[in-house]
């Protein structure tokens, strides 16, 4: 039994070489001198911060840090908002057309982006919101996926709850954010997280409504700096711009990895 | 039931009171995020300024800056304001963004000659032979065929030609030596010769690692721009691709071009491996020739190792060629948009930033060639060619270079040609004259 | 009573949303199948024009052929390799978290980054695969060079990102089989495939779903990997459904085509997940 369990430990630390190390190479790469990246392996002979110097100085990497957060951040606190208040509104409230606008929703979450992307592109162009920020975080606002996590969470709330609230003179709004968001953390984490991560690693649509510069989000700068003439071949300035890419959700990730792995596991979402 | 202290009624009304608001909030909210910001505000334009954008490469803004600095000088009263483009994934993007919420500038310098028809025919452009002095002017800076090529389809001109880089063929000098060649090959055939002996795997490990030269091997259009294009008017002596409505490529001239670079490829000489994922080949002396424009000095100037030794020669043309070598100059045009308030002073704009001193000092400043007759026999540029000489190849060049067909679906010739270019001419998977056939008949089948 | 008008009040913001930024695309995409539109110039009616080029459209027949070659070396490959590391996983082991993590750590990263780092992997004359092949006697392979290979490469590359997700979906699945299930199958005598095959698979058929349905819209969906590694070469081997949207609408400005060519695939899209969910249902019931 021993030599089996040894077996399945050599099997297991063969998959994390196989899927982090790569990333070591990577970064590896990044600090090496750009002879020796052709045939590195495993350390530089010396390292730098040479090519992340280049990044710096050929692209504005942290106003698109920037750019980035801001983005993300808006989208998620918009999905977070009004996900839960239209959550709310499916699970507890009642109105005419409640259960219409239920469908309406999971039939959106099956209609696939292809068909929307240039209908959604042109009403850009005709709000004049191209190349500004509100092309990148008004359309995502609010979806679909947000607004079901939060309704299926608020039903699991017992009514006494919010009966109480209702007796000590609370509006809906203060219920919604007072009462009921401080016992569905679980639900915000996950909605929260999910919602960030598909912000920040979005490429295709920022891709379409940003061309200023200054405006465009991490992943676009990077992705068009590696298909773009201007790291001028240099592959340890494209190496390291990933890098720099990478880091901010790794370290993330490194605080939050239980929460990110849950939240994911639970909705089966990736970007 | 709750017992209430206090009168029931007035409670309620107040709740009813607050939830109203609470819709009416939400309301105003939402309408405010949805649709107010939707409103782009109307800039009110003062008709005795002029808005110019130039391109974002850091010379040509610093040219800009000078031009504008002077003309503001001397004419304090009706001002230039000039912004970069903004650097997307091309900026023809930008512009049309910029058409379509009709916030064009009134000048734009840094329009490819091939966007312009599409534009000319959107009815955005300005036609620019309608002003006072434009054609004698334009007479007087280029030859008629650059005039010819300028002219739009109706007979109208858009754009007023003001810069090239011309394609040529650099070269790795100490590769050639290397193999006993001193000259670059000028023929296909040299080159061919020149290709089998350059084919090396110096390392040893089975592979090879040293070829004659390197295509971009991606299928995006305006890559054909830089190897399929300048080679065809090599071979052609600069004739059309496409003619009014007719197709006129495929000829015999694009059917050597790609037996030419067909055979490259078939026998090993050009490598298919898209080769951004590493070391720049051609620094690495890995690559001996490439297809390129004088962008490149700045670049190579940049990075080259120690002792690396490059010159320039014209692309190479079928053995049987006579005469001048043409190739083709990435043109880039003026234009002036009818969103303008005032042309006119537009114009005038315009003839002074392309004035000869002007012109001058833009070509020490960018190292680009402003695209005026006899660039190179002018005294007045010689200074500037003897302190470059790395530039009087491309200057010598000038005088044989094409821009690109009056047409509106340009790009999609090129897309056209470049799907057939890598079947035919890269993978070998389709003959070449059943390649430029389809590539013809796809054409037709749009214009 | 008031409450009611709450609710509106809630939904409202949503509803606004919903019109401008879903009900107004679509219904404006039906608008545009008929049209040849550049966005500078008016919009042009030409009635079918556009899926008569549809149905005659080489390429779109291509992206949909890639789209089948990458789904069906990325399913299988997928399932397969997460349910061995998800197995491996389900049982009282040191560091499990730690496994788990590390699986986990190329799912968050952005794809951006993958497909950069990938490029460098893949390349022909120094990338690591290349080296490493050439290192243990195999000779060189032409990942992204070879029109036969490009698309499995892009999907290799797409299951290494991706699998991470489905062990932990997988892990969760194994977790929720009831113990009592295998102790009674040992009492038979059962072999260890025995198990696999008759109690653990029907179990996690759910997983195995999910796993499918997401795989297929990720396939309809792949972009940034071609994007990046190849621009849809070699001889179109890699060009992907939202690819050449992508092109037609933003290189070419066919936007009535661009807007076609997602309503088809969006259709399509819709009838394979329905199809893949008859089937599934099938499964289970066997």
């Amino acid at each position: 039994m021993g030599s089996r369990k040894w077996m399945i430990y050599l099997v297991l630390i063969a998959g994390v070489i196989v899927f982090t190390y790569p990333f070591f190479w990577m970064v590896m790469a990044s600090l090496a001198p750009e002879k020796e990246i052709e045939s590195l392996v495993l350390l530089p002979s010396r390292m730098s911060l040479h090519s992340y110097q280049q990044v710096v100085e050929k692209i504005p990497i942290f106003r698109a840090l920037l750019n980035s957060l801001l983005v993300s951040a808006a989208v998620t606190a918009g999905v977070l908002v009004f996900g839960s208040m239209v959550g709310y509104a499916l699970s507890r409230l009642r109105f005419r057309g409640r259960n219409l606008i239920f469908y309406v929703i999971l039939f959106t979450m099956t209609l696939p982006f292809q068909i929307t992307l240039i209908p959604q592109y042109i009403l850009m162009v005709k709000f004049g919101w191209v190349d500004t920020y509100l092309a990148l975080i008004v359309p995502y606002i609010m979806n679909a996926f947000g607004i079901i996590m939060f309704r299926q969470f608020f039903m699991s709330i017992p009514q006494d709850l919010i009966d109480a609230a209702r007796i000590d003179g609370c509006g809906d709004l203060q219920i919604l954010f007072r009462i009921l968001w401080p016992n569905a953390v679980p639900a915000l984490v996950t909605v929260g997280i999910i919602t960030f991560m598909n912000t920040w690693n979005e490429v295709l649509w920022p891709l379409i409504v940003i061309r200023v510069e200054e405006l465009m989000t991490m992943p676009q700068l990077i992705a068009l700096f590696a298909v773009g003439g201007r790291a001028e071949a240099q592959l340890g300035v494209k190496l390291a711009a990933a890098t720099m890419l990478a880091l901010p959700i790794v370290l993330a990730y490194l605080f939050f990895q239980r929460y990110f792995i849950e939240s994911m596991a639970t909705t089966g979402l990736k970007e | 039931m709750v017992m209430h202290f206090f009168d029931g009624r007035s409670v309620r009304r107040a709740r009813m009171v607050w939830r109203c608001r609470q819709v009416v909030y939400l309301a105003v909210c939402s309408a405010l995020i949805l649709s107010g910001l939707a409103c782009t505000s109307t800039r009110q334009r003062n008709p005795n300024e002029i808005i110019y954008w130039s391109s974002n490469n850091p010379y040509e803004i610093e040219f800009a800056r000078l031009v504008v600095a002077e003309w503001n000088r001397r004419h304090p009263d009706t001002p230039v304001r000039y912004q970069p483009v903004p650097e997307g994934q091309s900026s023809e993007e930008v512009i049309l963004a910029a058409v379509v919420g009709k916030t064009t500038p009134d000048v734009y310098s840094n329009m490819w000659q091939g966007d312009v028809e599409a534009f000319a025919r959107a009815g955005v452009l300005v036609p620019l032979d309608t002003l006072p002095g434009f054609l004698e002017f334009l007479y007087q800076r280029c030859d008629s065929a650059v005039v010819r090529e300028a002219t739009s389809e109706d007979g109208h001109i858009y754009q007023v030609p003001w810069k090239i880089n011309p394609i040529m063929m650099v070269y790795n000098v100490g590769l050639f030596r290397a193999i006993g060649l001193d000259r670059p090959p000028a023929t296909y055939s040299e080159y061919l010769q020149a290709a089998e002996k350059m084919k090396a795997d110096t390392d040893g490990d089975g592979y090879v690692d040293r070829w004659i030269g390197y295509l971009n091997v991606n299928v995006t259009w305006w890559k054909r721009l830089f190897d399929f294009y300048p080679l065809y008017l090599a071979a052609s002596e600069g004739a059309p691709l496409v003619t009014g409505n007719r197709v006129v490529f495929n000829n015999r001239y694009a059917r050597e071009v790609f037996q030419f670079l067909r055979r490259l490829y078939a026998g090993g000489h050009l490598p298919r491996d898209p080769m951004e994922g590493r070391q720049d080949p051609f620094i690495a002396g890995q690559v001996a020739t490439q297809f390129t424009g004088p962008w490149v000095v700045r670049y190579l100037e940049k990075f080259k190792p120690e002792g690396f030794e490059y010159r320039f020669a014209p692309v190479p043309v079928p053995d049987d060629h006579q005469g001048p070598v043409y190739t083709y100059g990435d043109p880039k045009n003026i234009v002036i948009f009818g969103t303008s308030p005032n042309p006119r002073l537009a114009w005038k704009f315009v003839r002074f930033m392309i004035s000869k001193e002007n012109d001058r000092l833009f070509l020490e400043t960018t190292d680009q060639l402003p695209r005026r007759r006899n660039l190179f026999q002018d005294p007045y540029f010689q200074a500037y060619f003897e302190k470059n000489p790395r530039m009087k190849p491309f200057a010598r060049q000038a005088q044989y270079v094409r821009g690109t067909d009056v047409c509106p679906v340009l790009k999609e010739v090129f897309d056209a040609i470049s799907q057939q270019f890598e079947a035919s001419v890269i993978y070998g998977v389709v003959p070449v004259d059943k390649a430029l056939e389809e590539a013809a008949r796809r054409v037709r089948l749009m214009l | 009573m008031t409450r009611r008008y709450t609710g509106y009040g809630f939904v409202l913001p949503y509803v606004v949303h919903f019109l401008l930024f879903v009900a107004f695309p679509v219904g404006f995409s039906l608008v545009l199948v008929f049209h040849r539109w550049n966005i500078i110039a008016p919009m042009e009616f030409v009635g079918l024009h556009n899926f008569h080029r549809l149905a005659n459209d080489a390429l779109f027949f291509r992206a949909l052929g890639n789209t089948l070659i990458f789904l069906l070396i990325h399913i299988p490959l997928q399932i397969v390799v997460a349910l061995f590391f998800a197995e491996l996983l389900n049982r009282q082991l040191r560091l499990r978290g730690f496994f788990r993590a590390a699986y986990f750590l190329p799912v968050i990263v952005s794809g951006v980054v993958v497909t950069i780092l990938w490029q460098r992997l893949f390349s022909y004359d120094s990338g690591l695969l290349n080296r490493l092949l050439v290192a243990i006697g195999l000779g060189k392979v032409g990942w992204l060079v070879d029109p036969d290979l490009a698309m499995p490469s892009i999907a290799l590359m797409a299951t290494w990102k991706n699998v991470g997700l489905y062990i932990v979906l997988f892990l969760v699945g194994l977790q929720s089989v009831p113990a009592q299930l295998y102790e009674a199958a040992d009492l038979e005598g059962a072999t260890a495939w025995q198990k696999f095959r008759h109690i653990t698979l029907p179990m996690i058929n759910p997983t195995i779903f999910l796993v499918v349905v997401l795989s297929t819209i990720g396939g309809f969906s792949l972009f940034i990997e071609p994007y990046i590694l190849t621009g849809g070469g070699p001889l179109n081997r890699t060009l992907s459904a939202v690819l050449y949207i992508y092109k037609e609408g933003f290189f070419f400005y066919h936007m009535g085509y661009a807007a076609t060519l997602g309503f088809f695939f969006a259709l399509l899209i819709m009838l394979v997940v329905v199809i893949q969910k008859k089937l599934v249902e099938r499964e289970v019931t066997i």
